[in-house]
């Protein structure tokens, strides 16, 4: 009877090391990644965000016009920084399914040479992707908006595509990503604009990469 | 019968010294790496200088409920977004940074400890941006700051520090990316620090300051 407590103890001690140890704790839900072959070697994956549901926060400067104002998770920027070419957005990305798969951080800011979009996409069960591109000029969407007939103030129907972060490339990754080299476009498809300044639509990031 | 029981008990009482063992385990409480001279430091308050949080519904961040527009899908539902103010060392805005965070599968309760993955992403308006990929340890301050208020309901013993970068480069440092601007091109690495000052079991009542210590050789031999 002692002999069979005792292993029994040694069985319940090093099972739990055993499972201290050897257990996956954190494993994230992972979904099948949507990409494609391209023609011409690599691999192309569409990354989608749908506005308004998929935008987290924004900042809140006028550098970003639309993109600022009307954003419901207003970042408040320090008087610093007001007067600076600077938007900072944070939302939500799906796959090309549709898919929620991860989160991810757009910086839209002056740097050594003029502006600059970086993005940090990361998707927990893969890693991250950080891209970057030449920025836009500021309040890009709403100037095409405003091309198209949209007044500041009033609701605004009708379809407009602006292609920003011309000359897009990937800077870098880590995970499924690392070591990955190539480019991305950013288009902004605009459906529709609320009166109170919220934009719907969607964001499309269309990435091609590649192992150099 | 009865020797099953025995047995049961036996496993049970094994189990628990094991807990116990891997509660005070030494290998998964050690600090990281402390930054080098010469490093740029940036540094932050929270929660003062917290632009924004979002927090997945079974994320835990100390003294943050997930709140209405919480990451609820399931595939982000531990992860947190967090905005953030970074002074330079006279205390003046230098920075903007977005923190997405999410645990990482290399926790390893016997040997490492819980691990968070901090991918930073830190732009200095007219100079450039940054990203950070950062392994954290948040077993430490789980262990002797978290559980023992929130859980234990123990006064707070602190003010703590806390050194909680583990990897992913060797020597416990995070990598960091100079992605645009007079960064563009450079890499390097970079170590967190953060002192505690201020923890209890209400909502909202934590406070720290934070550090992150960035190390691009690069760059400075440039700046020379």
């Amino acid at each position: 009877m002692r002999t069979l407590f005792l292993a029994g103890i040694v069985l319940g001690f090093g099972g739990m090391l055993a499972a201290a140890h050897w257990v996956p704790w954190i494993s994230h839900q992972r979904l099948p990644s949507q990409t494609t072959v391209v023609a011409n070697g690599g691999r192309a994956e569409q990354f989608l965000i749908r506005l308004p549901a998929d935008r987290i926060a924004a900042t809140d400067a006028k550098a970003g016009g639309l993109r600022s104002t009307a954003a419901s998770g207003a970042m408040v920027l320090p008087a610093k920084f007001i007067s600076e070419p600077l938007l900072v957005e944070h939302y939500k990305i799906r796959d090309a399914t549709g898919q929620v798969v991860g989160i991810a951080a757009r910086h839209w800011a002056s740097g050594d040479h003029g502006l600059t979009a970086t993005w940090s996409l990361v998707v927990p069960a893969r890693g991250a992707l950080v891209l970057r591109a030449p920025g836009e000029k500021g309040a890009a969407v709403d100037t095409a908006l405003q091309r198209a007939g949209y007044t500041p103030g009033a609701a605004w129907e009708g379809s407009v595509e602006v292609a920003l972060s011309p000359g897009g490339a990937v800077a870098g990754g880590t995970g499924d990503f690392a070591g990955l080299r190539g480019t991305y476009t950013e288009t902004w498809k605009v459906t529709g604009v609320e009166a109170g300044g919220a934009m719907r639509g969607t964001i499309e990031l269309y990435t091609v990469t590649r192992i150099p | 019968m009865k020797y099953l029981v025995v047995a049961v008990l036996g496993f049970l009482v094994g189990a628990l010294l094991a807990g116990t063992a891997l509660y005070y385990n030494p290998f998964t409480v050690h600090a990281g790496a402390a930054p080098a001279a010469g490093d740029r430091m940036l540094k932050y308050s929270l929660p003062d200088q917290v632009l924004s949080v979002a927090v997945g519904e079974d994320a835990i961040l100390a003294g943050r409920s997930s709140g209405v527009d919480g990451l609820w899908e399931e595939t982000i539902d531990r992860t947190a977004v967090m905005g953030l103010v970074l002074a330079d060392e006279s205390g003046q805005p230098a920075a903007i940074a977005s923190r997405l965070m999410a645990p990482s599968p290399s926790t390893d309760l016997l040997l490492t400890g819980v691990v968070l993955t901090d991918y930073w992403l830190v732009t200095l308006p007219g100079k450039g941006t940054l990203f950070v990929h950062s392994d954290s340890n948040v077993w430490p301050f789980l262990k002797e700051t978290f559980l023992p208020v929130w859980l234990f309901d123990r006064p707070w013993r602190g003010p703590a520090e806390y050194r909680p970068t583990v990897g992913p480069n060797a020597g416990s440092t995070a990598s960091v990316l100079g992605v645009t601007g007079v960064f563009e091109g450079k890499s390097g690495s970079a170590v967190e620090r953060y002192d505690v000052t201020a923890f209890g079991p209400a909502e909202h009542s934590a406070a720290a300051i934070g550090e992150l210590f960035l190390h691009l050789p690069d760059q400075q031999v440039a700046q020379q």
